[in-house]
């Protein structure tokens, strides 16, 4: 027997998990559908007739998606740490290796695709039913860069040559990456504050990215008071006839440096994560 | 088998075990005695690897516990003594759990709860506590592990779900199951329990089968208070006098009186069951 990874066990720890998913997450993801029914409601039912065009709903869907990544590891997996209600998990036939993917697959896998499905096919009924939703946030939202790069011409905030600049940095599979990896961040920091704490799950961890934002924010702003002549020289480089090149090669470290934190947070986090259910006691 | 070797645990600053040994056979039921306290469900948890030696080792088939590997996991199943179910019913509960273990039995749950008398329809959180504990018991049972451990198993049970209890473990335990039960209530494992382990402070005083046990220790019936019994109580009619078997005579066994004998003379009887 493969005591690490058995896929006919796979599965049925995944269908185990998955069996208390909706009575765990149902009341969760029903809320969240609701926020943009109550948003059209009461847009519908003002009288300035405010219209919200289908790239500023994504926005907020996309928010209260990041909502659900926050709050699902503990409404899925509440008690998997619990001193006494989490014997049965820990003393589920399966290896701890099985536990996390199945954790996982729900967490960061399941949980969004069933919002994100969910959200779009609301949204879609609000915009055929008319009223303040103008367009179809399911037809912009997979080509939400295209949308962006159109506002920017329409609002004259970008000519030709930045417009491509802007297409050849925010390629499709970069847009994907990022989405990727940022879903999987998230995710990873609750699932691990959700290993991590017994009571007041989610709440402790936002504190502790709050903590740790305050003390960056600190860092960094003694940093750059402290290279005033550094930031100076850097724009000192800059000229007409090659600031886009600059801009553009900024944007591009940039991304790149966050796209490497995401990838690093998420590994460790996904690690420390897969380490506690091995070890965690009871 | 269950081979515990010099096993040290604590938690944070209370030692609970220091430097035991222990094994427990295949096919027994065993009756884990011991007053609050003293680290009997811990010990469970150890077997079970919900917790983890600090020094020393607990190894069950020759698997560590603590590893939680599936296939140690598929043959131990243990009942804690805090009964805490999802809010769904019994059988929903037994479905989902039992695809896990290979010798699980729908129609021995059936059977069982039938027996227990506990209502298959009802969710978990209808059940009385006694309910639910008899609920869980007929799912603990139908998976057929190797192994069971029962955490207080009789706590909250009424008098006629005892008698229930203590006829299903008996009736439907093979005899390669191996139960150990864990529990201060003596009286309520009477005659379902062999052999019997009696754990002290950091220290395990008793761990003997009922004929060896009345190999070495005479249970007296009589009418007088003996001087030489290592512990002596009134009962209606007479005595009952625990003492040293020197004349190899048999007797059964009171183990209510055999408890309070070696806690009163536990360096003696230890030495003496040696």
């Amino acid at each position: 027997m493969n005591n690490t990874l058995d896929f006919s066990r796979l599965g049925k720890v995944i269908k185990h998990d998955g069996a208390s998913f909706a009575q765990n997450l149902g009341l969760a993801l029903i809320i969240l559908w609701a926020i943009p029914v109550v948003m059209w409601l009461f847009a519908s039912l003002t009288p300035s007739h405010a219209h919200m065009d289908a790239f500023s709903r994504i926005g907020i869907l996309n928010t209260l998606g990041k909502i659900l990544l926050i709050i699902a590891p503990a409404r899925l997996y509440k008690y998997c740490n619990d001193q006494r209600k989490g014997i049965g998990y820990a003393m589920m036939p399966a290896s701890s290796l099985e536990k996390f993917i199945s954790m996982v697959f729900y967490c960061v896998i399941v949980a969004p695709i069933i919002y994100l499905a969910g959200a779009l096919a609301i949204d879609s009924i609000l915009a055929v039913i008319g009223g303040p939703y103008q367009g179809f946030a399911i037809a912009d939202y997979f080509d939400k860069i295209s949308q962006l790069k159109d506002m920017w011409r329409d609002k004259m905030m970008f000519d030709d040559e930045d417009y491509y600049l802007l297409s050849t940095t925010f390629t499709p599979t970069m847009i994907i990456i990022t989405k990727v990896l940022s879903v999987l961040m998230l995710s990873s920091i609750f699932m691990f504050g959700n290993m991590v704490f017994k009571k007041r799950k989610t709440g402790k961890m936002i504190g502790i990215l709050i903590l740790l934002f305050i003390l960056f924010m600190i860092v960094m702003v003694n940093y750059a008071a402290n290279h005033e002549n550094l930031f100076e020289r850097w724009f000192g480089y800059m000229n007409e006839e090659n600031a886009a090149e600059i801009i553009k090669h900024m944007i591009h470290v940039m991304i790149n440096v966050s796209l490497i934190f995401s990838a690093i947070v998420s590994a460790v986090m996904l690690w420390l994560t897969y380490y506690k259910i091995k070890t965690q006691k009871y | 088998m269950i081979k515990i070797n010099n096993l040290d645990f604590a938690y944070k600053n209370t030692q609970v075990f220091r430097r035991i040994s222990l094994e427990f056979e295949k096919g027994n039921i065993y009756g884990l005695l011991g007053e609050n306290g003293v680290g009997k469900t811990t010990l469970l948890k150890l077997i079970c690897g919900l917790q983890k030696p600090q020094h020393g080792s607990v190894i069950v088939d020759g698997f560590t516990p603590s590893m939680r590997e599936p296939e140690f996991l598929q043959n131990v199943y243990f009942l804690p003594e805090e009964v805490i179910t999802e809010d769904t019913t019994p059988e929903k509960f037994i479905q989902k759990t039992g695809v896990f273990y290979p010798r699980y039995d729908y129609e021995l749950f059936n059977q069982l709860m039938k027996e227990l008398e506990v209502d298959l329809s009802k969710k978990f959180n209808e059940l009385s506590h006694g309910q639910k504990k008899k609920a869980l018991l007929a799912c603990a049972m139908s998976l057929q592990t190797d192994y069971l451990f029962l955490d207080e198993p009789t706590n909250g049970l009424d008098i006629p779900s005892k008698a229930l209890f203590r006829k299903v473990i008996s009736q439907y335990c093979s005899d390669e199951t191996t139960v150990i039960i864990s529990t201060h209530q003596v009286k309520d494992v009477e005659n379902l329990i062999d052999p019997i382990v009696i754990l002290d402070k950091d220290d395990v005083l008793l761990n003997a089968s009922f004929s060896k046990i009345t190999e070495k220790i005479f249970f007296e019936y009589g009418p007088e208070r003996l001087d030489n019994a290592y512990y002596t109580e009134m009962l209606p009619g007479g005595y009952i006098n625990v003492m040293r078997n020197v004349n190899n005579e048999e007797s059964n066994v009171n183990i209510e009186a055999l408890f309070n004998a070696v806690m009163k003379n536990k360096e003696t009887i230890k030495n003496l069951m040696k």
